[in-house]
């Protein structure tokens, strides 16, 4: 059982109280292009998740406490949680560190905007 | 024309005799939702008016005066109760404060129910639903918090200490199973004693 601590109200629960919205920061394709999606593109959008060994970055949600939503960065191995950043925010440079290559990768390709449609 | 009558979820109830608590359902008080940014300075301001006292913006707190009391449900949702008869009125009131403001304020007193206890047991009994350690400090008088409780989602208030009375306040659904819940649990004899200043046994 996970003991979680919601940053936007402060109250610690266990995990019964909080939900899990799985893996944080993935990028909705019909949001910047809602004409032209490519399959693969949401394909990938709805399928594919990195689920990592080791640490990763997920959504949760306040269920029983405040109702909002925050990004949690958790050990998928150890269930230790490292912690928690805003639901609009990038995970803070030191969490990212941690992390597993796949989410670093993530984040450069996330920084160059050139690059992502290019992808696309 | 025949009047309408108001019939609150838990009307055919009644707690049995033998309960460590005493349990009833509020039936006068109406709820309003209020919704508005806590930044935002003129829904503050405007929500002050109306009201006549301040939003409470530290989490799990209220604010109360006379009969209306605001409880802080998250950063930017309050559930605010008073009468039931003064809840058209005081709409009114809100929504015309509020004009203009990007806010919400909607009655929903029929949408919870709520559940008074009063008594020495009652932490103990809510603690045996929930979570949550109401021993702890931080659940004073006046401390809001939503919890999961019996399964349900639900929210309590500590209405006041010494003698305990607290509200319980569950969707108008899931009333009954609150209230079976409770009688349940809060049955005399079944005290854990937990809370008792008696000392712990020895591990053996």
């Amino acid at each position: 059982m996970l003991v979680i601590t919601c940053p936007v109200c402060g109250v610690e629960g266990e995990e019964a109280d909080f939900h899990c919205g799985g893996e944080g920061h993935i990028a909705r394709p019909a949001t910047e292009n809602p004409d032209g999606i490519s399959d693969d593109a949401q394909r990938d959008y709805m399928f594919m998740r990195k689920n990592p060994k080791g640490v990763h970055f997920e959504r949760w949600r306040c269920d029983r406490g405040c109702g909002k939503w925050f990004h949690a960065c958790r050990d998928t191995v150890s269930m230790q949680i490292f912690g928690y950043y805003g639901i609009t925010q990038r995970p803070p440079a030191a969490l990212l560190k941690k992390a597993d290559p796949l989410w670093q990768a993530h984040f450069e390709a996330a920084k160059k905007p050139s690059a992502k449609k290019a992808k696309s | 024309m025949s009047e309408a009558l108001i019939i609150t979820p838990l009307y055919d109830r009644e707690a049995p005799g033998g309960l460590a608590i005493i349990m009833t359902e509020v039936v006068d008080l109406g709820m309003i939702d209020l919704r508005g940014l806590p930044k935002d300075k003129k829904f503050m301001d405007a929500a002050k008016a109306a009201l006549g006292i301040a939003l409470p913006t530290a989490p799990r707190t209220s604010a109360g005066m006379g009969d209306i009391v605001c409880l802080w449900m998250s950063p930017d949702q309050w559930l605010i109760t008073c009468p039931r008869k003064a809840v058209g009125g005081l709409l009114a009131k809100l929504n015309a404060s509020l004009e203009g403001i990007f806010s919400l304020a909607v009655d929903m007193s029929d949408a919870r129910t709520i559940i008074r206890l009063e008594g020495d047991r009652v932490r103990e009994t809510l603690m045996k639903g929930s979570s949550i350690d109401f021993t702890q400090s931080g659940y004073e008088a006046g401390t809001v918090r939503r919890m999961l409780f019996g399964e349900i989602a639900a929210m309590v208030h500590v209405v006041s200490e010494k003698p305990d009375v607290f509200h319980l306040m569950v969707f108008r659904s899931y009333a009954h199973h609150a209230w079976d819940w409770i009688e349940a649990t809060a049955m005399k004899g079944s005290e854990v004693e937990f809370l008792s200043s008696a000392e712990a046994p020895p591990v053996v």
